[in-house]
């Protein structure tokens, strides 16, 4: 797919609209103040909305995604879920500016999974990036198509760090800038007076000449019948009253006081709950064949016993009575027909596909010159082969979902990523309308992609309706430690070449797993001009779930440890080898400059103690890091990290840095210790004590730099911060021992 | 091909994959001891499994585990490892930064002093940094010690 025609001038855009042009096509234009919106909906659909968000006594529905009561209190309706990472409160926040609201009066709403509230916006972002900066006549065309394709694909997702980039940029601000031009109209029309002599501030319409002044709650109903322009002027960076602060989340009292409510947590109204514990099979693919429950069915509290053919569930009065009697069911289940008995078996599965593509077959990712070629000019070559392991998410909320099925309708209260895809699944398990299908949405006590999988839903929903319960299903820890889906293992063979001069003139990286974001493979911000991708498809034993990061999680490590092999094989300084790669990749350039200069680079360190470097671009945002490594003591201690951000511009700067560090110790966790073991086919680990974590006191102090380089579109937030943590302490490593890691994790190879 | 356009595939692709399958067959084997709304028949009294003191040291210690490693040369993570810990001396380990309490406790760990410190840590000792962990359930602290003990001896 990639042309090889040699075109001198734009040789660098071959590589680098990998990464770029989807989110530059929906930028923010110079300036940025001039933003195409397409957040609201096609007409405005509130007479069909508002019995569904906008029920309570003296609200208003002004348009989809914002509300006001009699109180005047603004509700944002945010279509994203919230696990942690403050979507909810930033999308607000954003929403909130642009219609001049006083923050103290805002509230978050979650949008229900109907159906009304897909995310096209980010459906248009990653599938048709070059309609994003269309003519505002033709706006509402591209906006109605884009909100049918969503519909369709049921894209209400969180995921891909998105939600400000896409439906915050792209619906949240033009929703309240467009709320605003509704009020401003309405107060007009009353007034009599011109719209532009009226000034909006904290949530108040202000006309000074005449001394009229009024909260929004008095107009929201005259606002609700004014028309409504799908392409308002956004405020430009100077005007911000919200963005660009770091403004106290919404959702941060009710998890301090103990009042939010997670999935694990639902107590329907009216629902006498009955519990499921539930035992899936041991290797991926195979089925109960002969289910033993003699004893179980005698336990105490034990209502029923399932083989689902699948897995196996126990209906208890109670959780522990429902885990307890489950214990006792012998199962027998289906050989496997996987090759993969153990973690050798699949690297072999890798090696045999990499030996198969040799040095220059495989489907090409990306190429620029000749690598192969180039390597054979070079003056110096070298090569390296690294792996990774599978590993789990593990979030601290278990995998649950509690269903009812009654007189042919089904609730389900979840902690989804996707609700919509949980709705359609359990429709179609069910047999039943999506429509009989009411998914209920709480705060979710984690995820990290893993509740991008929605298989867990339709079990539960499966029980309820086989039982006639309505049950809760808890999974055990270690039923989500083994039986869940997994970020892949991998294997990366390597080649460079440097010429005379210690310029790294040829990159060679092969590899067999490429799911997403594209790009993720192809280090685009070097100007290295002989550089071939190739990806030699191998087969998974385990399934494969995206996680925090996704490839950049994997791709990160090999290419930025590879870099820093070459730069070692050149004679050179990590950082100044790098900085002479990024002469046409300014921002990439400032930010490791940043990030060199916050963790004084250069400098002495203790003896034993050493720093490495690494840079990642995902997700729009730049991230260096500087990990520093102490070995005084044979084993390695994590002292510090530097990191220097470039989201372009960084809507709420303490969340940003909140996301930064999760993902930094994210990282650090899985370079540690993350690691999943196969033994007869099945995953060894099971639970957080040979799952491990990174511990407090392992934890690193870490400092994050944000640079905001203005008009660029906005980047995310919640991955990008962890690609660049295992390269940069690898390389630390290297630095202090002069041993290359090219396997993770790391801790045990210093037992 | 458009590149934006491969991007968005990828995406597609996780979100149809879950669309369309048919019903999910029925169960395959359904146990009913009792329906909904159906009144609970008396308390089974039947016995809940015996235990193997062995496989059950090594499931009782996977509460200390989130504090605790057991292996010989581990480092100590948030306490310390207790690997070889029946026979030593009460705050003896290099590696861990004990409470003064403990170091002065005179304390010489035997499986009597290990079950009334895993009984009430801080009753036991006071001043001591083991701030959670205390087992009240004697059965389940006979499994601890024991399976200390066998990795002491």
């Amino acid at each position: 797919m990639n042309d090889q025609t040699p075109l001198q001038k734009n040789e660098r855009s071959r590589l680098a609209k990998w990464s770029r042009r989807g989110f530059i096509g929906a930028g923010v234009l110079a300036g940025g103040g001039l933003l195409i919106g397409v957040g609201v909906r096609p007409g405005n659909p509130i007479s069909d909305l508002a019995p569904k968000v906008a029920g309570g006594e003296g609200e208003q529905l002004i348009n989809s995604w914002v509300k006001i009561g009699a109180d005047n209190i603004v509700t944002a309706i945010v279509p994203h879920c919230e696990m942690g990472q403050g979507a909810h409160s930033v999308l607000g926040q954003m929403l909130a500016d642009e219609l001049d609201a006083a923050w103290d009066k805002v509230r978050v709403m979650q949008a229900p999974a109907d159906g009304s509230y897909v995310v096209s916006d980010t459906a248009r972002l990653f599938a048709a990036p070059f309609t994003m900066n269309a003519a505002d006549w033709i706006e509402p065309t591209w906006n109605g198509l884009f909100t049918q394709i969503a519909r369709f694909a049921d894209v209400m997702i969180t995921g891909g760090s998105s939600s400000i980039r896409s439906t915050g940029q792209r619906s949240m601000r033009v929703a309240g800038a467009a709320a605003r031009k509704m009020l401003v109209g309405a107060a007009a029309e009353e007034w009599g007076v011109a719209p532009d002599e009226i000034e909006t501030r904290d949530s108040t319409l202000i006309h000074t000449a005449s001394g009229k002044s009024a909260p929004y709650s008095e107009f929201a109903s005259a606002a609700a019948e004014q028309p409504m322009d799908q392409t308002p002027v956004l405020k430009k960076a100077s005007e911000y009253r919200l963005m660009g602060k770091s403004k106290a989340r919404t959702d941060i009292p009710s998890k301090v006081d103990g009042s939010a409510e997670f999935g694990i947590d639902s107590q329907p109204e009216g629902l006498e709950l009955s519990y499921t514990a539930v035992v899936r099979p041991p290797v991926p693919g195979t089925t109960v064949t002969k289910m033993d429950a003699a004893r179980a069915k005698d336990m105490p509290g034990v209502l029923q016993i399932l083989n689902m053919g699948e897995f196996v569930a126990v209906v208890a009065e109670s959780y522990w009575q429902a885990q307890q009697a489950l214990n006792t069911i012998g199962i027998e289940w289906s050989k496997s027909e996987s090759p993969v008995k153990t973690m050798d078996d699949q690297y072999a599965v890798f090696a045999k596909a990499l030996d198969g593509a040799g040095a220059t077959g495989g489907s090409e990712a990306a190429a620029r010159g000749d690598a192969n070629n180039a390597l054979g000019n070079a003056t110096k070559t070298l090569e390296a082969e690294y792996k990774v392991p599978y590993l789990a998410h593990a979030p601290m909320e278990p995998m649950n979902c509690t269903a009812s099925y009654k007189d042919g309708k089904c609730d389900i209260w979840t902690s989804t990523q996707v609700p919509l895809i949980a709705r359609t699944q359990v429709a179609g398990q069910l047999g039943m309308s999506k429509d009989d299908v009411i998914i209920h949405q709480p705060f979710l006590g984690g995820a990290f992609g893993r509740r991008l999988g929605a298989e867990y839903v339709a079990m539960a929903a499966r029980v309820a309706k086989a039982t006639g319960y309505p049950v809760k299903m808890i999974w055990s820890r270690e039923e989500d430690t083994q039986k869940a889906l997994y970020r892949n293992a991998d294997t990366c063979r390597m080649r460079g070449g440097v010429d005379g001069a210690g310029k790294l003139i040829a990159f060679d990286s092969a590899f067999t797993q490429r799911h997403d974001p594209a790009e993720a493979c192809v280090p685009a911000m070097y100007d290295i001009p002989n550089t071939a991708i190739r990806v030699a498809e191998a087969d998974l034993h385990l399934p494969f779930q995206a996680w925090r990061s996704v490839d950049h999680s994997v791709q990160g490590f090999f290419i930025e440890s590879f870099i820093d092999e070459a730069a070692e094989a050149a004679g050179k300084d990590p950082v100044e080898f790098r900085l002479a790669m990024l002469g046409k990749s300014p921002r990439h350039k400032a930010v490791l400059k940043k990030a060199a200069e916050i963790a004084k680079w250069g400098e002495e360190t203790g003896e034993g103690t050493a720093k490495g470097v690494a840079i990642v671009e995902s997700f729009g945002t730049i991230v260096a890091e500087v990990v520093e490594v102490d070995l005084t003591s044979g084993r390695p201690r994590l002292t510090n990290v530097w990191a220097a951000c470039d989201a372009g511009y960084v809507m709420n700067p303490d969340g940003f840095r909140n996301q930064i560090e999760g993902g930094i110790v994210f990282g650090l966790t899985a370079a540690m210790y993350g690691e999943l073991e196969l033994k007869d086919g099945a995953i060894v680990q099971s639970n957080f004590h040979d799952y491990k974590m990174l511990r407090m006191d392992e934890t690193p102090d870490i400092e994050v730099a944000i640079i905001d380089s203005g008009d660029v579109p906005v980047g995310g937030a919640g991955e990008p911060g962890l690609p660049p943590a295992a390269p940069a302490l690898a390389n630390a490593i290297f630095a202090a021992t002069g041993k290359r890691l090219r396997q993770l994790p790391i801790a045990k190879q210093f037992a | 091909m458009h590149k934006g356009a491969v991007i968005g595939l990828s995406v597609f692709t996780m979100v149809l994959a879950g669309c369309g399958n048919d019903p999910a067959p029925k169960p395959v084997e359904q146990i009913v001891v009792r329906e909904p709304g159906e009144a609970a028949k008396p308390e089974s009294t039947s016995e809940v499994g015996v235990k193997d003191p062995a496989a059950a040291g090594v499931a009782a210690f996977a509460t200390c585990s989130s504090c605790h490693v057991a292996e010989e040369g581990a480092a100590s993570m948030a306490g310390p490892n207790l690997y070889g810990v029946v026979g030593r001396k009460a705050g003896s380990l290099d590696d861990f930064a004990y409470s003064d309490a403990l170091v002065n406790s005179g304390i010489t760990w035997t499986e009597a002093e290990l079950d009334a410190f895993i009984a009430d840590p801080a009753g036991k000792v006071p001043g001591t940094l083991m701030a959670a962990g205390a087992m009240p359930d004697a059965e389940t602290r006979a499994a601890i010690v024991a399976y200390l003990r066998s990795l002491s001896e």
